[in-house]
C-alpha cells in the first residue's frame, strides 16, 4: 500500500513538474505525455526516464525547426555551478564512426567557451539497444576561473550517430557533484525509440 | 556545411551533388573545409558574380547572404531558401525531384 502511494506520490509530482514546464498562457499541446510507470513519451517519437523534479526542462527550436530537448539543474553555489544534460539527434561532426564523430564533436563542443578538453575515460556501452561510445572529459578554462565536467554518449539510430550529453559547470576551485550525472545515466539507460528517423524513412 | 557533409549518402542517393560557394579566398576556404573535415567542393567567388547571379548578394553588402538552391540537370533554379538550410526540406525535395526523373 505504501509502495502504491509512494507511485502515485511520485507521479503526480513528475506530473506538475512537466507541467511547469509548458509555457503560460501558450495553447500549443506539449510534446510529451506521462506513463502510469513514470516515463515520459517524447511526440510519440522517444520514451525515457525523467530526471527528478528539481531539472528544468530545456526545448530549442533551431533555426530549421527541428526542436532538441533536455534539461538543466541549478546546483547552488557560486557561478557557473550548473548542471544540463540533452539528447541530440545531430551532434557536431559528420562521420559514421564513433571514433572519428568523437574527434570531430570535441572540435566544437561548447564552442563558445575557449576550453582544452582532457579525456579521462573512454568506454564502450550500450545505448539504445546498440553499442555506443561513453567519453568522460574535463575542459578548463584558467582565465574566466572556470572548469567542466563533461560525459558524452554517442550512439546509433539507423545510419546516423546520435549524442547524449551532459555538462556540470563549476568555478575552478570549486568540487564536482558527479552524484549528479545519475539522472543522466537513467535517462541514457531508458531511452528508446518508439518509431524510424525521419532519416531510415526517407 | 556539415549538415550537407552528413547528409552526403543521402543526396548521392538522389543522385544530387553539393556546392558551397563563398567570397572568401582559395586559402581560408582550405582551412575552413579542413576544421570541418568537408570533402565536397567549395568555391571561391571573391567577385561575387556567382552569387548575385543567382540573388544570394543583397544589394549595397559586401557579402552572400545565405541562401541555398537546388539546379536541376538542365540548369533550371528548382529550389531556393534563405537562411540556414532546411536539411530535411532540402532531402524530400530531392528525393521527389529523383523519382520525377528531373535529376539534380
Amino acid at each position: 500500500m505504501k509502495k502504491k502511494v509512494l507511485t502515485i506520490l511520485f507521479l503526480l509530482v513528475v506530473s506538475a513538474w512537466l507541467a511547469g514546464c509548458a509555457t503560460p498562457g501558450s495553447s500549443k499541446p506539449v510534446p510529451y505525455k506521462l506513463t502510469p510507470q513514470g516515463m515520459v513519451i517524447w511526440e510519440d517519437e522517444y520514451e525515457f526516464m525523467p530526471p527528478p523534479p528539481d531539472w528544468k526542462l530545456l526545448r530549442v527550436e533551431d533555426e530549421s525547426g527541428d526542436i532538441n530537448f533536455g534539461f538543466t539543474h541549478d546546483d547552488g553555489g557560486t557561478f557557473p555551478s550548473v548542471t544540463t544534460m540533452a539528447y541530440d539527434e545531430d551532434p557536431f561532426g559528420c562521420s559514421a564512426g564513433f571514433e572519428s564523430r568523437e574527434r570531430e564533436f570535441f572540435k566544437r563542443f561548447l564552442f563558445n567557451a575557449i576550453l582544452q578538453f582532457q579525456v579521462l575515460e573512454k568506454k564502450k556501452v550500450q545505448v539504445v539497444g546498440m553499442e555506443g561510445l561513453q567519453v568522460d572529459v574535463e575542459g578548463k578554462d584558467p582565465v574566466r576561473g572556470e572548469k567542466v565536467r563533461a560525459r558524452v554518449v554517442f550512439g546509433k539510430r539507423g545510419d546516423r550517430v546520435v549524442g547524449f550529453y551532459i555538462t556540470q559547470w563549476r568555478p575552478i576551485d570549486n568540487a564536482y557533484d558527479l552524484s549528479i550525472f545519475g539522472a543522466f545515466d537513467k535517462f541514457v539507460g531508458s531511452f528508446k525509440y518508439l518509431k524510424k528517423s525521419f532519416y531510415e524513412m526517407l | 556545411m556539415e549538415g550537407h557533409q552528413r547528409n552526403l549518402y543521402l543526396y548521392e542517393r538522389f543522385n544530387a551533388r553539393v556546392l558551397g560557394v563563398s567570397r572568401d579566398d582559395v586559402l581560408t576556404l582550405k582551412y575552413w573545409a579542413k576544421g570541418l573535415d568537408l570533402s565536397f567542393p567549395l568555391l571561391s567567388n571573391i567577385t561575387a558574380f556567382l552569387g548575385v547571379s543567382v540573388g544570394a548578394q543583397p544589394e549595397g553588402q559586401p557579402i552572400f547572404g545565405r541562401l541555398t538552391i537546388v539546379v536541376d540537370k538542365k540548369g533550371i533554379i528548382r529550389y531556393a531558401r534563405e537562411g540556414s538550410p532546411v536539411f530535411k526540406d532540402i532531402l524530400l525535395f530531392l528525393k521527389k525531384l529523383n523519382q520525377e526523373g528531373g535529376k539534380p
